[in-house]
């Protein structure tokens, strides 16, 4: 397997000039490459490559970075090695292609991922509304979207009959006039 | 396929011998229900008595279902919040992960599962409380080998027992950073360990900082309320480990070990004012004297030089630390380590006037006069005698002066036979040392090993470094030669009695079991006491002393309004943690004195 | 004669089916034109609060993913931690681990009769097969405390070891069952009703099951041999021996062949796990779980469930919090896109049989 997975690196930043291969153990291979080059590439290792089965499709919000990263693993039933392409989309201006002419179930990935993070997937065609219903706010999958001040503002909290409850480091506190500076409560449990 | 399947028709009615079967839900026909497995995750249960209050249940708790609430009947103490858990059992999911997080192993589940009510507050139940008889039907229970405690301590890396004697390097080698993040990560963050500290040091906070990778919050953290944390880290008694909720199941968290490791990363008194970056008041005007540079003074000193008051310390001694300096040997805590950090205390504006005896070189009255405050740290330096014939032969010695002369750096022959008496850690102290000194050393004590005050990590390096201890011998003569030195001491067995009080069992000389061991040199280390001439006319009756001590209040006031006091002359518990405590609470009680709470200004 | 298109909306109770989700059909007359999946009943944002848990307590969530199968998904995030961690697993637990998985794979089988039975009106033999999953229910809560969500495949291997005598009870249950297996296939293989409902019906095209991503069941119900365990064997699955069984027909009575082998296949995998099982270690303890940080990167990993094909992906920026966990679900595949496609031209009366023979599960796509 392990010349396999050379010989495929080897193809693929031949094709690909701006793809970089990340090294990994086992039966995992790994490409970083710009968005731009996603369709291209993914028509690549499926018709060429033979990775003819689309095992995921993920996204995560890099709110640090400014940058959502998507990530598409493919499959190969021959030669049973996974490949992992990564890209990073502007997360001020999240746009995507749509790929799936490629493979059909990519419609519902992109589809969840339209709803839950905002990305655009240029001519993707379903419905607006997927898992969502009526929602006005922003993509909640978003790290900058709180679920729990959400939970909180909109169901009802069994506020008077566990009011009694207290912070166990607290009552510790008070009880010995332990004075615990600002700067360090952020470490506190 | 024909039109009329036959086979297809008939088989189906085969499902007819089925008829009258036993439903096998039931354990027996028409209604009793079958018993939930062994293992089954229902209804909490809490062992109220066992429980502590950490609260580990309640963090790990995805749904928020676990509350710590007070109990009627439990008062919260010293490694016991006094809280115990509440379940919603509207939010609880039953996945058990309270059980596997507990450290004592006090809260289970039950083969219990039904509850019906139309009031959801009556779904909130106190386990063990609201339900006693939980106890009967304990079903998912926690044990050592499913816990998610980690109960075993990274060891600590250590020069071995026959390299350490040959001389006074440090024995402890100190975590490096990856063993560090490793114990520091052990901890839950409970905080019943700040109880127990008598300084009441942040420590779940600085622990994390650690874990966390952030060591210099960590530093930081640790000098909010103690100046002098490295001490601490290596040498102090630790009472926040007796108190460790992992201790309960295993090896408590090494928070001693952990204090050192951030510290020593602070590598220069220049280094450690660059992390700390304390904030240094504007001058106030307000001048106090200290008398004594020991762990009490220095916090005394530091603290209210970061408040803006000008702090002279008066030291006898050619080196500030007291105890710390004089009575620690060496391998324990290096001397460097101590420079470090009294020299970063005096860089914050502290002046120390070494060589400087109160009530010799200077009146305690002048003292009293220049300042406005002052802080008595004197601690206690007079050694306690033990009463028996040959006590003043040549080659009897009192250990804490054995160590003071080491520790500043003269020679001392105690040939090599060397018998130390007492079991607290200046014995231990005095018996390591010996060893570095290439003496062969036996330790008497009068009652059992386990009853020794040291602690127990120097009774095992002790026995390491192939040091003997006798227990049980009650000396009562030392022989001496024709020249007037020490030659042998003569000492009783005893046994152990219990008290009928209920105290700890006293020890009884056996008559006629005397024996005799051969010595050049005994060592006595049965305590010290504390030495108050310096306090001459009017201030001997103005500030009051009993049984020894200072009586001061909580503020360390002692009944003259203008003095404080702290460190081994004014509490009971003697070790340097307490004396840092000391100092602190007097800071605070100096400043509200002269300036006032900062509300009233 | 020019019909006129009628909009239908079916469910989003359907028979055999765990959890809800609509159909909207485009009908003439009983022949659907259009079919479009609108789901949205049952989105409990699993992996949003995932984020902010930590990465144990984020294990207690993954078996909610899919009610009638929960434990490879649990299994799939714990080998994904692992993965990520470069944690060793004790040889024990991963027989364990196999042993819970097949339990699961038959008592969700056992579902999936009474399912794709009850589709089609034959109730009886759910009645019997729901029943007798209670046997091996049974046998989780033995095991695990639990009936249902069993809470109990853990980064770093299982949360408790075999109880006593347990290995007996399991071989005695597989021996009942596969007894009581002939009933059933007696009741449902046998039966006429069974046989013209389902033969020709729900195709799918072989040619193109690859590319429109069907695994499991319906991709072997399509003469198509591939399964993870196999693939890409994780746990002991190579240490094992067992078949794939594939069918020809592409249709429900192919898949529901499919199944039936299935399960005698996971009796003879059970019965080798119990034979095999080594003594030793269970668990290979993770660090507090607190302060549990994962290094930095990512991890997917692909299990067999009854559905297919389900995968893992995690994603960890360094701290004790997943960045993300991301659940694959083959009825994520099969119940969108494949479901839309396959519908048209089928009978309105047919949707609910070929539904179940997809293995949908709308919590597993709502996550």
């Amino acid at each position: 397997m392990e010349e396999r997975k050379k010989e495929i690196i080897q193809t693929i930043t031949d094709h690909f000039k701006d793809a970089v291969s990340n090294p990994y153990d086992g039966n995992r291979v790994d490409f970083t490459i710009p968005k731009q080059q996603i369709p291209a590439i993914l028509f690549y290792l499926k018709d060429e490559m033979g990775f003819n089965h689309l095992s995921h499709i993920s996204c995560i919000d890099w709110l640090e970075d400014k940058q959502f990263e998507l990530v598409y693993i493919l499959w190969s039933y021959t030669d049973r090695v996974k490949v992992f392409v990564h890209t990073r989309v502007d997360r001020e201006q999240p746009v995507m292609d749509n790929i799936d002419m490629i493979w059909r179930q990519a419609n519902t990935y992109e589809r969840e991922i339209r709803e839950m993070y905002g990305i655009r997937f240029a001519g993707l065609e379903a419905p607006e509304e997927f898992l969502l219903e009526d929602w006005q706010g922003p993509p909640p999958m978003r790290r900058d979207f709180d679920t729990y001040a959400y939970a909180m503002k909109t169901f009802w909290d069994r506020q008077e009959a566990r009011s009694n409850a207290q912070d166990v480091r607290e009552t510790i506190r008070r009880r010995t006039g332990e004075e615990l500076p600002d700067f360090a409560k952020k470490y506190s449990r | 396929m024909s039109f009329i399947d036959l086979k297809g028709t008939l088989k189906p009615l085969t499902a007819l011998k089925q008829f009258g079967r036993k439903p096998h839900t039931l354990k027996e026909v028409p209604f009793v229900p079958l018993e939930a497995a062994d293992r089954y995750r229902g209804f909490h249960y809490n062992d109220i008595e066992k429980c502590i209050g950490c609260g580990n249940c309640a963090t790990i708790c995805q749904n928020q279902a676990i509350d710590m609430v007070p109990v009627e009947g439990i008062e919260g103490h010293k490694g016991d919040s006094g809280l115990r858990p509440r379940i919603d059992h509207g939010r609880c999911c039953w996945c058990g992960l309270c059980v596997d997080v507990c450290p004592t192993s006090s809260l289970s589940l039950t083969k219990d599962y039904l509850y019906v009510s139309d009031d959801p507050d009556s779904f909130l139940w106190m386990p063990g409380v609201d339900n006693p008889d939980g106890k009967e039907r304990k079903a998912f229970t926690g044990t050592p080998e499913t816990s998610l405690n980690d109960f075993q301590r990274v060891p600590m890396p250590e020069l071995e027992g026959m390299e350490r004697v040959k001389s006074f390097a440090e024995v402890v080698l100190g975590y490096n950073e990856e063993q560090a993040r490793a114990e520091a990560s052990r901890c839950i963050s409970c905080g019943l360990c700040t109880e127990a500290c008598p300084d009441h040091m942040h420590i779940p906070e600085y622990i994390n900082a650690i874990a966390r990778g952030n060591d210099a919050d960590a530093v930081r953290i640790i000098y909010d309320n103690n100046p002098l944390p490295e001490m601490c880290g290596k040498v102090c008694t630790r009472r926040c480990e007796e108190v460790c909720a992992i201790a309960h199941r295993g090896e408590p968290i090494a928070i001693r070990w952990l204090k050192r490791y951030a510290t020593e990363t602070a590598r220069n008194a220049d280094i450690i004012r660059e992390i700390v970056n304390p904030e240094i008041k504007e001058p106030n005007g307000y001048k106090v004297g200290i008398i004594g540079a020991g762990p009490s003074g220095l916090t005394v000193a530091y603290y209210l030089a970061l408040r803006g008051f000008d702090c002279t310390i008066y030291e006898a001694n050619p080196k500030a630390g007291g105890m710390t300096m004089y009575g620690i040997p060496k391998y324990r805590f290096p001397e460097e380590s101590l420079d470090k950090q009294i020299e970063y205390i005096q860089k914050i504006g502290v002046k120390i006037h070494f060589n400087t005896k109160v009530g010799k070189d200077i009146p305690f009255k002048e003292i009293y006069e220049k300042y406005d405050a002052v802080f008595i740290g004197v601690g206690f330096p007079k050694p306690w005698t033990l009463g028996v014939e040959g006590e003043d032969l040549e080659g009897s010695i009192q250990a804490v002066n054995f160590l003071y002369e080491i520790n500043n750096g003269k020679q001392v022959d105690v040939g090599d036979k060397v018998i130390v008496i007492g079991g607290g850690n200046v014995a231990i102290d005095a018996a390591r040392v010996s060893r570095r000194l290439g003496a062969e050393v036996t330790i008497l004590y009068r009652r059992r090993v386990q009853d020794m005050p040291a602690d127990w990590e120097e009774i095992e390096g002790a026995e390491q470094e192939g040091v003997h201890i006798i227990p049980q011998a009650i000396p009562v003569k030392f022989h001496g030669d024709e020249k007037g030195h020490v030659k042998a001491v003569e000492y009783l067995k005893a046994e152990m009695v219990p008290d009928e009080k209920g105290g700890r069992p006293r020890p009884v000389p056996i008559e006629g079991s005397n024996t005799i061991i051969e010595a050049t040199a005994v060592l006595g280390a049965i305590g010290q006491q504390g030495d108050y001439s310096f306090l001459e006319g009017v201030f001997a009756e103005r500030i009051k002393i009993e049984r020894g001590r200072f009586v001061v209040n909580e503020k360390q006031q002692t009944s003259d309004p203008k003095v404080f006091a702290g460190g081994d002359a004014a509490n009971r518990t003697a070790d340097a943690i307490s004396a840092i405590a000391d100092g602190y609470r007097a800071v605070k009680g100096i400043e509200e004195m002269l300036v006032g709470t900062g509300k009233d200004v | 004669m020019r019909e006129k298109a009628t909009t239908l909306y079916l469910g989003p109770q359907h028979p055999g089916i765990t959890g809800n989700m609509m159909i909207r059909l485009k009908v003439k007359g009983d022949t659907i034109v259009q079919a479009t999946t609108e789901v949205g009943y049952l989105h409990r944002a699993f992996e949003k609060l995932a984020e902010r848990r930590n990465w144990l307590q984020s294990f207690t969530l993954m078996c909610r993913f899919c009610v009638p199968e929960p434990d490879p998904v649990e299994e799939s995030y714990a080998r994904a931690v692992e993965t990520l961690e470069g944690r060793e697993v004790p040889e024990r637990a991963k027989y364990i681990r196999v042993l819970v998985l097949e339990l699961a794979r038959i008592a969700s089988y056992m579902l999936w009769y009474g399912g794709q039975a009850g589709s089609l009106g034959l109730y009886t033999i759910g009645q019997w097969s729901v029943g007798d999953r209670n046997y091996i229910l049974d046998l989780f809560e033995e095991l695990t405390g639990g009936r249902v969500y069993h809470m109990y495949i853990w980064p770093g291997g299982v949360r408790r070891d075999l109880p006593m005598g347990f290995e007996e009870k399991v071989l005695k249950t597989m021996d009942y069952l596969e007894k009581r297996l002939d009933d059933y296939e007696d009741l449902m293989f046998d039966n006429a009703i069974f046989r013209k409902r389902t033969i020709g019906v729900g195709i799918i095209d072989p040619e193109k099951a690859i590319e429109w991503g069907v695994v499991g069941p319906p991709l072997r119900g399509c003469g198509i041999q591939h399964d993870v365990r196999i693939d890409e064997p994780y746990e002991v699955y190579d240490q094992l021996d067992f078949e794939v069984p594939t069918e020809e027909g592409c249709d429900i009575w192919a898949r529901a062949n499919v199944r039936r082998r299935e399960i005698r296949q996971s009796i003879r995998i059970i019965r080798q796990v119990i034979d095999k099982m080594p003594k030793g270690e269970f668990y290979n303890k993770i660090p507090n779980p607190h302060k549990w940080r994962l290094p930095k990167g990512d991890a997917y990993v692909r299990t067999e469930a009854v559905r297919g094909e389900v995968g893992m992906y995690i994603a960890s920026d360094g701290s004790e919090h997943p960045r993300r966990v991301h659940f694959r679900g083959a009825a994520y595949v099969h119940a969108v896109t494949l479901l839309e496609d396959l519908l048209v031209g089928e009978n309105v009366a047919d949707v609910s049989a070929i539904m179940n023979s997809l293995g949908t599960c709308p919590p597993e796509i709502e996550r």
